[in-house]
């Protein structure tokens, strides 16, 4: 249990007081618990936006109509509330480990041996060996089983009395520090990744083309080729873009990725994400010159007046304008009165947009239809279809939390092994003698903890080899579970 | 190649059948014997006053076993649908919720069957061997196309990560399936004590070792999730509702650890939040019908 170590006392200032109080409440398990179950409704509350779960609600309920709407609207994930609930969960776990580790050290290094025959008393499990001999022979003997059962032993005379501590797996109590650890760690590397990383979400590059990564990187990617497979029923079945990294310009890197695999240089990684088509035109002026020659992709742009339709853009700088372009809405799934181009599958519709010089505004000169290969003049512009090629869509990302992230996982997962497969196992033993005999009574400290009670009555069968038959075991109140574990013995309450 | 798809469904047909005699093998054992009886009483009035009650006596043993021996079998005959699957399809199979829940049956039978044998408790398969049984259900009313073999999405195609993932999920629901199964007995036994029900104190060490063995997958889950996003997005973590909803599963579980280590809570009140972590889990595992996003792979539609 974690409680506050401190105390707030008459002579202490002010400040000492509000600085306890503070910490009580962070080493506080009340306070913990609250915290990760209001963390746990964030989020429930943010997954479910992700669902239709609230539209469902509000048409059960109509009158909750508005709260749904807020609902989808709040980025749980994203807001203030979210990230001071994480910041003082991390908080109150470093806190309270701090305030838990000089008890759980005391409890591993330097435990308490003594113990009183009341305490053996009230114990719900325990078990009396007697025999002839010393209390100390019985001690020594007792101490061997044991050491067999891997257990530590303490011993402490007082008086006639030998007290004995045994214990094993101490030191899996530190597990709790790992695991906790782990947790700060993971959102010190989601920190990290945020503030020192980037991450492109959609980097688009044409067959062929290069693109430049950004981010002071001096990198650019260059995708060489395109290739994917699909099964009988149009589903992909695999596709990968073969690229190449140059550095300011030099090739420094080349290969193939595909989902899963990404490729790694510098600070940079590129990851397979999707992929497209592309449309490449070819655009010259009235005396021929070229003003654009190169591949756009198609579907990543929504058209205002066919929204439906997959679209493109190409931007002009050179001209001050831009060229929009559609293809045939192909997916059945569309609504076909959205569809006012009619276009067939070899035809394209382009519309120029031309920066007016007085007002800056850009002026659409009307669409039409244009077909493969063939120039179609717009104003003094000649635009030509020149042909149709593949995007791929990568994502380009530098996370340096990535290392940080590495250790958190393997403390977490060591942290939760330690705690939950190696349980603190104890027990307590008070040897006296009287007359030639000495006897031993012994008990574990497993209040409410069924395994811990397994344990030691699994101890005391392996006692009765060398201590012999006990004369009193006293097995837990809930009777009728225990018949395995039952040891021979003479005397059973 | 077809022939051993054939195999594997009628395996996992074997599998549903024994699962379900289980599991009322099971029942009867964990009920026990009613004996129901009539008592007619005159009153010095003259008028006749009738009572019924109920006596309840443990069940045979026989009936007991007869339910291990058929969990037993319908774990063999899952294990078998797997692997005939796994040899047509040449991938691990999990690929969608038809193979995904295959797996979950044999997992959750499989962890029943290990705890029986730790703790000599089978009134538990009452609850989970239904939960198994109520997934064969699940795994029928899917359509019968999920049956057949069919190449796995590149997304998919991460090799062992992804098969740890997705497997440590599987795992993990199916042995919190047995803590979900020792949480309702314990309200039961804690409730109306019925002499043949184990302790409730030993029910409740079933649990919580159940969780024990159960978060360590959970928590595996989300990482190895994370580790293997982080090859196939970029990122470790996307807010994608899927992932949260794991995530919200792993804080219920959390703070039921930190409520019964720490705060000492036993009985009732972990109990229930068992069963409320035990309804996160079915949420998460469902999810598929519910959120869209990136884990919109189980060729499930709404």
């Amino acid at each position: 249990m974690a409680q506050a170590s401190l105390q707030s006392s008459p002579t202490r200032s002010t400040s000492d007081q509000i600085i306890d109080r503070i910490w009580r409440f962070f080493c506080s398990v009340r306070a913990a618990v609250a915290e990760i179950t209001f963390l746990a409704l964030l989020v429930l509350i943010g997954t479910l936006r992700g669902s239709e779960v609230p539209r469902w609600i509000a048409e059960a309920f109509p009158f909750l109509q508005g709260i749904v709407d807020r609902w989808y609207a709040w980025d749980v994930f994203s807001s203030l509330l979210f990230a001071l609930t994480l910041a003082l969960i991390a908080v109150a776990i470093a806190v309270c480990t701090l305030n838990r580790a000089p008890s759980i050290w005391q409890t591993i290094s330097h435990p308490r041996v003594a113990t009183s025959r009341s305490w053996l008393r009230g114990a719900e499990t325990s078990a009396t060996f007697t025999r002839t001999g010393t209390a100390d022979s019985l001690a020594d003997d007792l101490s061997s089983v044991f050491a067999k059962r891997r257990y530590r032993v303490l011993s402490e005379r007082i008086g006639n009395e030998v007290h004995l501590y045994a214990d094993k797996n101490r030191f899996a109590k530190l597990g709790t520090f790992p695991f906790h650890l782990a947790l700060i760690l993971i959102l010190v590397g989601g920190l990290m990744a945020a503030h020192y990383g980037f991450r492109e979400q959609e980097f688009i590059v044409v067959e062929g083309d290069t693109r430049p990564v950004g981010h002071n990187t001096g990198l650019s990617i260059r995708l060489d080729q395109f290739t994917d497979n699909y099964t009988a029923m149009g589903v992909a079945a695999s596709y990968k873009s073969d690229i190449t990294i140059l550095q300011d310009g030099r090739e420094v890197k080349s290969g193939d990725i595909r989902v899963g695999h990404p490729m790694s240089y510098g600070s940079a990684t590129v990851y397979q994400s999707s992929l497209g088509f592309a449309k490449s035109f070819r655009i010259t002026d009235a005396a021929g010159n070229v003003i654009y020659e190169g591949s756009q992709p198609i579907g990543v742009f929504t058209l205002k007046g066919n929204p439906d339709a997959p679209a493109g853009l190409v931007d002009l700088p050179g001209i001050g304008g831009q060229l929009v372009f559609a293809a045939q809405d192909t997916d059945p799934a569309n609504r076909p009165d959205l569809d006012t181009l009619n276009l067939n599958s070899d035809q394209l519709w382009i519309q120029l947009g031309l920066r007016d010089a007085a007002s800056g505004q850009l002026v659409n000169v009307p669409g039409q239809k244009v077909e493969l290969g063939k120039p179609a003049q717009i104003g003094q512009y000649t635009i030509t279809w020149t042909g149709t090629n593949r995007f791929s869509v990568m994502q380009v990302a530098y996370n340096p939390g990535v290392p940080v992230f590495i250790i958190a996982v393997v403390l977490l997962l060591g942290g939760l092994m330690a705690t939950f497969y190696f349980p603190h196992r104890r027990v307590r033993a008070l040897v006296s003698s009287t007359g030639d005999s000495a006897s031993v009574q012994l008990a574990p400290l497993a209040k409410r903890d069924w395994s811990g009670k397994r344990d030691f009555l699994r101890l005391i069968q392996d006692a009765q080899e060398s201590l012999g038959t006990p004369t009193a075991v006293k097995l837990p109140k809930s009777g009728g579970d225990w018949d395995t574990f039952k040891p021979k013995t003479n005397a059973m309450t | 190649m077809d022939g051993l798809v054939r195999f594997s469904f009628y395996l996992f047909a074997a599998s549903s059948m024994a699962i379900w005699v289980s599991a009322i093998a099971y029942i009867a054992y964990a009920v026990g014997r009613v004996r129901v009886q009539r008592q007619t009483m005159v009153t010095s009035a003259g008028s006749t006053v009738t009572s019924m009650s109920a006596e309840f006596g443990p069940s045979v043993q026989g009936v007991g076993r007869i339910g291990t021996m058929m969990a037993v079998f319908g774990a063999l005959f899952a294990g078998f649908a797997i692997l005939t699957r796994a040899i047509a399809a040449e991938h691990i199979v999990l690929s969608n919720m038809y193979e995904y829940s295959l797996v979950f049956i044999f997992f959750t039978t499989s962890a029943y069957l290990v705890f029986e044998r730790i703790y000599g408790v089978r009134q538990l398969g009452a609850i989970v061997m239904t939960v198994a049984g109520l997934m064969t259900l699940y795994v029928w009313s899917l359509p019968s196309d999920m049956r057949e073999i069919n190449p796995v999405v590149p997304a998919l195609q991460a090799g062992p990560i992804m098969a740890f993932h997705v497997g440590s999920a599987n795992l993990a629901y199916s042995v919190l399936s047995v803590s979900f199964g020792a949480a309702v007995l314990f309200l039961i036994a804690d409730r109306w004590a019925p002499r043949w029900l184990p302790s409730a104190e030993m029910l409740d060490d079933i649990a919580f070792r159940a969780v024990t063995v159960g978060f360590p997958f959970l928590s595996l889950m989300l990482i190895l999730g994370s580790v293997w996003a982080h090859d196939a997005w970029g990122t470790y973590w996307s807010w994608d509702p899927k992932e949260t909803a794991a995530l919200f599963a792993w804080l219920v579980y959390a703070v039921y650890l930190h409520t019964r280590t720490l705060r000492g809570w036993r009985g009732r009140r972990s109990a229930y939040i068992l069963l409320f972590g035990f309804a996160s889990l079915i949420f998460t595992y469902y999810g598929n019908y519910f959120f869209g996003g990136l884990h919109a792979y189980g060729g499930v539609k709404m």
